[in-house]
């Protein structure tokens, strides 16, 4: 698995002009305050002892100004270039990752909670920004400001320099023993983090059953606990975490106390509390004082990282996350991508074909079997015995364990590339999503440029026109998730004419009529046999209405086809197709 | 009402202040807490300020003595400096834990409330929420509230407290002095957080609102990924998701500017304060009415008094963020829940008979349309009359639309009815409790949603006391005991999005299960057989007959076996009934024959 910092630093390119920009404008500022800081020291020094007035300091005083007004604009610069540094990041990150998942496919997805994959897209991508923004620009200065200020303290008093040298390196070092337990806790964090949004999302889509069950005022007291443990877990970080910045702040703050404290003392001719061997430099009152002022110059770099490492193992938990993603394996692709001559897809050969979800448990064994061109197949059989594999086997999202599946018995399915193929397709399962946008929008899912007359024909084909045009905001009406106000049939419809809109070769129905009425189905039936016309037809169906026209029935039981033909040859089979039939309804007549 | 209150009154704009107040009575509770935060923030502010000041006194002091060659203490502002370099540090770590530690008991609070305001609006009014807007709420929204305390609040009062010490402490140096440092303090207080609020405002929305968009974006985009593969539409929703992502850095890149033009200024009038002060003190310190220490002292004094009001620009730059999420939370939490509870106590109804008079209903017409059915004239159900004594069992036959759902969500009161009378035992169904009458009816549906948590949690969700055996005894009924008892974890193993993947038919059967543990003397069935194939549907109906034993039965099916055993079918057609009587007395009608699709051979 790779490194979650690795992850980070992978995108550090993206990043490395700004991020140089930031640490050259910090590093001018820190030479800036140093003048700044001596210019002072001379104007406090002529004042104090020199009994100098205004019009003595000036020349130290004017250019002050204008060292404010320069300072004031490197701080502007400084900020746009760090954020700069990380905006790049943050749209590069977020497009590769959703584009991972996206190959990664349904197959995948269906093992996540999008509730936490929701989170990552968000608010995960985001905490990388205090990572370029904050962390490493501060990185290169806590080396670099510090260092500036010991080349000028040195040769003025080396005995606070000294004090310097000896306080500095304690704080990185402290942090970083620190710093890798909260890492640990923070990554734990980032994981509940997950889990609650993860949680809260299950409550909304489920709420009218728990409101059924009356169950929902119970979960209040879930959601409570989920959150108190939320804050007892990111308290136990935030300790240890606070601890280091404590760390921090006690060295620079005990450091700037000393520093002081030994100059006065010199200054008034005191002993200092250290070993008489070593002989304290004499001091001057400006140079004292030009010391002091740039004391807590000296510790802030170091008080600054410390601040950025929280922001820093945000980025590093978060990415963990991302790269638990983007670790995810791909379906590797086609060596040689073949694309289907514009008129192929005639014939389909499932060459036995195998697949498993899970080791042991195959959900299709040895499956073999053929759709011709113009043919209409029906799929039957009990549930779990591998009609959905199929489908998703046609659709791409999965790939055979072993066995082909050969389009025009020469292309493999495995070889083609996957958009060109299923632009020959058509799907409508059960549940078909509808996305957030107008009715007009859903039908043009796959083909966003077609003409609203496009639009209408199609949902008109779909049996859907009616009802659309019945509502006040007709192809306008915005839809979301589920179809929000429309019902199961008038979905199933909507997500028909999206596939009237395109010139499928192959219509795949899964279980697509199952849950209509029999008047919505028989609409829907309607508009399926229009959309067949002169195209193959694959129906995974349950209703004999839908079987009985199919030219062909496969029966398929624990992933194997059983028996096959048309539903007069299976009658009189007398095998399970006809026991399945006799099950269905004594009293439906047709059976 | 609360300092912060005044405060924004006499500058803020005027529609930010109802929010405030109501947030600031949301705070409430951890008042304790806050003031606590308050305290200990002040504390290290003030040691801070000591350290710098004092340090400068005492060198500069130090020298003076020192080259005149007078006496002076040096033990007290020694140990002076050496106490608030500790302060500072001991104040800074307990600061950050109490406010840390306040936000998150408010936060965790808040989420609390903000569900138990959203709950009784499921699910008439929450039809129209994205499940990802509503988790944004719940979670984003809830979240940036904490800014409001952690760098609004608590810095605010800080920041007034001590500048009003600041001012008084260099008064009593000068006054001209003194009132330098005010005046700079208000411009870097006040007037610049001021501006970066008004600044702010607008990026400060639009940010909310991206990252609400975006969290939708994402879920459509997982949740529906098989279509949008299929369709060829992965690539524009990635893109489409790419351009959300870089509107969203495109405001955000706004508010860094403002960012950096707030803290280039906060710097700038730090550093003039500094300047004027040596430019005010010089002269004092030659005519002799201050000592060259105390110039020393009050330069780096008044550099340093600027941490109190450096965070205050940014906080109010990101104000707008905080009340436009505390503005979604509101807009939620001030719904009214469709159907208001009786106030009265629980009525004690004779019997679990129902009986529906003259029901008449429309779903209110909203903007969007989407919900007021086909046209706002036509009502939903119309003139619907329906007895249902104990033991009864009812079906109702009816296209997509007629009006079999929206009677569901009537009985459940989901919705309120509008005209003609729903009774249970007697007594109108207004006058119940929501949870008191839905404890009376079990529900069975086509869609079962499925926690993402173990079998036991998702089949306890009905009775949370039930024994293990008593569980076992529903799923045996519902024919789904044996499956359950073969996976390896048993009813420890997950389902729902994370989980096992059940088919239909075993959803359906933990829905049948749930009902049974829920025992409850009303079944309502809506298409329980829908959506499966004929082995499992003919399996399945079995355990529904289990179920249906000894209660009143309201179903809705299409199924002709399930119809025959019928004790009523009513024949909804566009919210009326148009038919009713017996299976076979229907057989002959016009309507339901077609219906049921036994026609079609004809």
């Amino acid at each position: 698995m790779t490194a979650p910092r690795a992850l980070l630093d992978d995108q550090k390119p993206l990043a490395s002009h700004w991020l140089r920009l930031s640490v050259g404008l910090g590093l001018g500022n820190g030479v800036l305050l140093i003048l700044q800081a001596w210019l002072l020291a001379q104007i406090i020094n002529s004042v104090v002892f020199g009994e100098a007035d205004l019009n003595r300091v000036a020349p130290w005083l004017w250019p002050l100004l204008l060292l404010f007004a320069v300072r004031a604009g490197i701080a502007w610069a400084s900020e746009q270039s760090a954020f700069r540094a990380a905006a790049q990041v943050k749209i590069s990150l977020r497009d590769r990752l959703y584009r991972h998942i996206q190959a990664a496919g349904p197959a995948w997805m269906a093992g996540q909670r999008s509730g936490a994959i929701a989170e990552d897209l968000t608010r995960g991508i985001e905490s990388v920004e205090a990572y370029y923004a904050r962390y490493l620009p501060a990185m290169s200065l806590t080396a670099l400001i510090p260092l500036a200020i010991l080349i000028v303290v040195l040769p003025l008093d080396w005995l606070t320099a000294l004090i310097m040298l000896v306080t500095a390196p304690l704080i990185p070092v402290f942090m970083i023993l620190i710093g890798s337990s909260v890492e640990r806790l923070n990554q734990q964090l980032w994981k509940d983090l997950a889990r609650m949004g993860a949680h809260f999302l299950d409550v909304i889509q489920g709420m009218t059953t728990l409101k059924l069950f009356n169950a929902s005022r119970r979960e209040a007291e879930v959601i409570a606990r989920i959150s108190d443990d939320y804050r007892a877990s990111t308290m136990r970080v935030l300790r240890v975490a606070f601890l280091t910045s404590a760390v921090l702040e006690l060295f620079s703050t005990l450091g700037i106390a000393i520093i002081a404290v030994f100059i006065g003392f010199r200054l008034y001719q005191l002993e200092l509390p250290i070993p008489d061997l070593i002989a304290p430099p004499e001091i001057s009152f400006v140079t004292g004082f030009f010391i002091l002022l740039l004391a807590p110059e000296f510790y802030a770099p170091l008080r600054n990282l410390g601040t950025h490492y929280h922001g820093r193992m945000e980025a590093i938990a978060a990415a963990e996350r991302l790269v638990a993603v983007m670790d995810t394996e791909l379906p590797p692709a086609p060596r040689q991508v073949a694309t289907l001559s514009a008129d192929s897809l005639r014939r389909i050969r499932f060459d036995a074909v195998s697949y498993s979800y899970e080791p042991g448990r195959p959900a299709l064994d040895h499956t073999s079997f053929e759709i011709g061109a113009g043919e209409r197949i029906a799929l039957v059989g009990p549930s779990g015995a591998g009609k959905t594999t199929v489908a998703s086997l046609l659709l791409g999202f999965i790939r055979p364990d072993s066995g082909r599946i050969l389009i025009d018995d020469q292309d493999e399915l495995q070889a083609l590339d996957l958009d060109d193929w299923r632009r020959r397709l058509a799907w409508l399962p059960q549940h078909p999503r509808l996305f957030q946008g107008s009715i007009a929008d859903n039908i043009r899912l796959g083909l966003p440029d077609a003409t609203l007359d496009a639009v209408r024909d199609a949902a008109t084909r779909a049996q859907a026109a009616e009802f659309i045009d019945r509502l006040p905001r007709g192809y306008d009406t915005p839809v979301g998730e589920r179809g929000a106000g429309l019902s199961g049939g008038q979905i199933q419809r909507v997500a028909l004419a999206r596939a009237f809109l395109r010139d499928a070769r192959l219509v795949i129905l899964d279980e697509a009529t199952a849950s209509l009425d029999p008047a919505s189905e028989a609409l829907v039936q309607r508009a399926v046999d229009q959309l067949a016309e002169g195209r193959s037809m694959l129906v995974i169906a349950h209703r004999l209405s839908t079987v009985r026209t199919a030219d062909r029935i496969l029966v398929i039981d624990g992933g194997r086809i059983v028996e096959s033909g048309s539903h007069d040859e299976l009658i009189e089979q007398d095998g399970p197709y006809r026991q399945m039939v006799r099950l269905l309804e004594p009293g439906d007549r047709r059976a | 009402m609360a300092p912060i209150g005044r405060w924004c009154d006499c500058w803020s704009l005027e529609t930010d202040v109802p929010e405030l107040i109501r947030l600031w009575r949301l705070f409430r509770p951890y008042r304790g807490w806050m003031l606590g935060g308050f305290a200990v923030a002040l504390i290290t502010l003030l040691a801070n300020v000591a350290l710098m000041a004092v340090s400068g006194w005492f060198i500069t002091a130090m020298a003076v003595a020192g080259a005149a060659g007078v006496a002076m203490n040096y033990f007290a502002p020694a140990a002076l400096i050496r106490a608030s370099a500790i302060g500072r540090t001991a104040g800074r770590y307990f600061e950050r834990l109490i406010t840390h530690e306040a936000t998150l008991r408010q936060l965790a609070g808040l989420r609390v409330w903000f569900y138990r305001h959203l709950e009784p609006l499921a699910p008439a009014r929450l039809m129209e929420y994205h499940s990802a807007d509503l988790l944004t709420r719940i979670r984003a929204d809830i979240d940036a509230l904490d800014n409001l305390y952690v760098r609004v609040m608590v810095p605010v009062l800080v920041a007034i407290t001590a500048g009003v010490g600041f001012f008084l402490f260099t008064a009593l140096f000068n006054l001209g002095l003194a009132l330098l440092l005010l005046g700079t303090l208000l411009i870097a207080g006040v007037v610049l957080p001021w501006v970066g609020h008004r600044l702010g405002k607008q990026p400060g929305r639009r940010i909310v609102e991206i990252q609400a968009e975006l969290r939708q974006a994402s879920i459509d985009g997982t949740q529906g990924l098989s279509e949008l593969l299929i369709y060829g539409a992965a690539d524009s929703h990635a893109r489409h998701l790419d351009a959300l992502s870089r509107a969203l850095v495109a405001e955000q890149e706004r508010m860094s500017q403002l960012t950096g033009i707030a803290q280039a200024a906060t710097g700038l009038t730090a550093n003039l304060t500094l300047w004027g002060m040596l430019w005010l003190g010089i002269p004092l310190v030659q005519d002799g009415s201050l000592a060259p220490p105390e110039l020393a002292m009050l330069a780096l004094f008044s550099l340093a008094t600027f941490e109190a009001v450096a965070p205050l620009p940014m906080a109010f730059q990101q104000l707008e963020s905080t009340l436009t999420a505390a503005r979604r939370l509101f807009a939620i939490v001030d719904t009214e829940p469709a159907v208001p509870e009786p106030t009265g106590p629980a009525p004690r109804p004779t019997g679990n008979g129902l009986v529906i008079e003259g029901l008449r209903f429309a779903y209110p017409s909203k903007d969007s349309g989407i919900h007021s059915g086909p046209t706002q004239e036509r009502p939903t159900l119309d003139g619907i009359d329906l007895e249902l004594p104990p033991g009864r069992r009812v079906a109702i036959v009816g296209a997509t639309g007629s009006g079999k759902t929206t009677l569901f969500n009537l009985l459940l009161r989901f919705w309120a009815l509008e005209s003609g009378s729903i009774r249970l035992g007697g007594i109108p169904l207004e006058q119940f409790p929501g949870e008191d009458l839905r404890s009376r009816i079990a529900l069975v549906s086509q869609h079962t949603h499925l926690f993402d948590t173990s079998i036991r949690e998702n089949l306890l969700i009905a009775a949370p006391d039930a024994s293990q055996g008593l569980l076992e005894q529903a799923c045996a009924t519902a024919q789904i005991h044996d499956f359950i008892a073969e996976l390896p974890e048993g009813y420890d193993t997950w389902v729902g999005e994370t989980g096992v993947r059940l088919s239909g038919g075993q959803a359906r059967r933990i829905a049948i299960a749930r009902a049974l543990l829920r025992d409850a003397p009303i079944l309502l069935l809506d298409e329980p057989t829908e959506g499966l194939d004929a082995v499992t549907e003919r399996a399945l109906m079995d355990a529904v007959q289990q179920l249906m034993k000894g209660r009143s039965v309201l179903l809705t099916t299409h199924r002709p076996v399930a119809l025959a055993q019928m004790d009523e079918i009513l024949v909804l057609d566009q919210g009326r009934v148009v038919e009713r009587g017996t299976h076979a007395e229907l057989l002959k009608a016009l309507i339901y024959p077609r219906l049921l699709g036994l026609d079609l051979d004809v």
